[in-house]
């Protein structure tokens, strides 16, 4: 019974997460909804990670898996992207850089931010 | 046999048979570019092609599958939740960053597709393409993207910041191990936050941290771009 209340619990939280994605007026994916949900159910001690522990260990295991059958799909709009192949490549990798340029240094400023006040704060004006 | 194949424990089976032998190659070559998942996908597209396999025959047991991918995303919650001490030691600066590089991706996606001319739907397919790949795959179908193109722009980016995350470090001379954890995990996901474990402890925890994080940022930005 175990696992089957664990899927029990996922499930109605994935079902719960579909039908405020129905309600709301914005495009909002139904797995972030429920993403949000879970994480309030562990907030509020609801719910321990624990008590999901094998559902989650499987999901988290198998996620890459699961995205098989969405990459096949490719197979059926090739012939639409062809020629848009080369510069999705390029666009992937160009942005990745600067994404990462520009968290590093959001990261750091607001490190740099932090230990500037606690430095102002020490010193009375 | 038509009857026969189009059983979704056809797909099902076939699915997990190229991701095995996906996973066995990998362990051979020992080299990030040899994807599992790039693999899987390679291979059952073979087969389907060679065989001459319906494609529709084999998503009866694919779309199965690809439903589990909610719950998926439903339970990144968790690897949040279990490092929420250090997100409170760190919770500025991990948001900010998150925040920061979530922007800057979808909107240099954005500028860059209008420059090679790229059509709407392509565009919206790679939007979310630094994000965690559910996450990506739902936003990408909720505005009309197409999600495999979706799942193989985020293969790319994966595979690219598992490969160069520490040449990435290494060139934009990040010191702080908070910093070049978030980043990792901001512009490549958990393809690169399985090389920020390699590199760190901090950078692993905060790579991981900002999968969740930066997933559910872009969601909200994605929305306020609706807008605009």
């Amino acid at each position: 019974m175990k696992v089957l209340w664990q899927i029990a619990v996922i499930t109605g939280v994935c079902f719960v997460g579909e039908g405020i994605s129905l309600i709301l007026p914005i495009p909002f994916p139904s797995g972030v909804i429920g993403m949000i949900l879970l994480f309030l159910l562990l907030l509020f001690k609801r719910i321990q990670p624990r008590d999901l522990k094998e559902s989650t260990d499987f999901l988290t295991d198998s996620m890459k898996f699961l995205f098989v059958p969405a990459g096949v799909g490719v197979m059926q709009i090739f012939d639409d992207i062809r020629n848009s192949f080369l510069p999705m490549v390029f666009i992937c990798i160009v942005t990745t850089v600067i994404t990462f340029a520009a968290t590093a240094a959001a990261v750091n400023g607001t490190i740099k931010f932090q230990q500037w006040l606690r430095v102002r704060r020490r010193k009375p004006v | 046999m038509s009857d026969w194949l189009s059983s979704p424990f056809f797909g099902i089976s076939l699915s997990i048979a190229a991701y095995a032998i996906g996973v066995l190659i990998q362990n051979k070559l020992n080299t990030p570019f040899a994807n599992p998942l790039l693999i899987a996908i390679v291979l059952v597209i073979a087969f389907l092609s060679i065989f001459s396999i319906p494609y529709e025959d084999y998503n009866a047991g694919g779309q199965i599958i690809t439903m589990l991918l909610i719950p998926a995303t439903v339970v990144l919650s968790i690897s949040v939740y279990n490092r929420l001490d250090i997100l409170k030691k760190n919770w500025l600066p991990v948001i900010v960053g998150c925040l920061a590089g979530s922007v800057t991706s979808i909107i240099s996606v954005l500028l860059l597709c209008r420059m090679f001319g790229l059509d709407d739907t392509m565009t919206i397919s790679l939007l979310p393409k630094s994000v965690t790949t559910p996450i990506a795959v739902g936003l990408s179908e909720q505005y009309g993207g197409i999600a495999s193109v979706t799942v193989t722009s985020v293969i790319i980016t994966g595979i690219f910041g598992t490969v160069f995350a520490p040449q990435l470090i290494r060139l934009f001379r990040v010191k702080n191990a908070v910093a070049s954890g978030v980043a990792i995990g901001t512009c490549s996901h958990v393809g690169g936050t399985t090389r920020a474990i390699e590199i760190g402890e901090t950078q692993g925890a905060m790579s991981s941290l900002s999968i969740g994080i930066a997933g559910l940022l872009s969601t909200f930005i994605m929305v306020f771009i609706k807008f605009l």
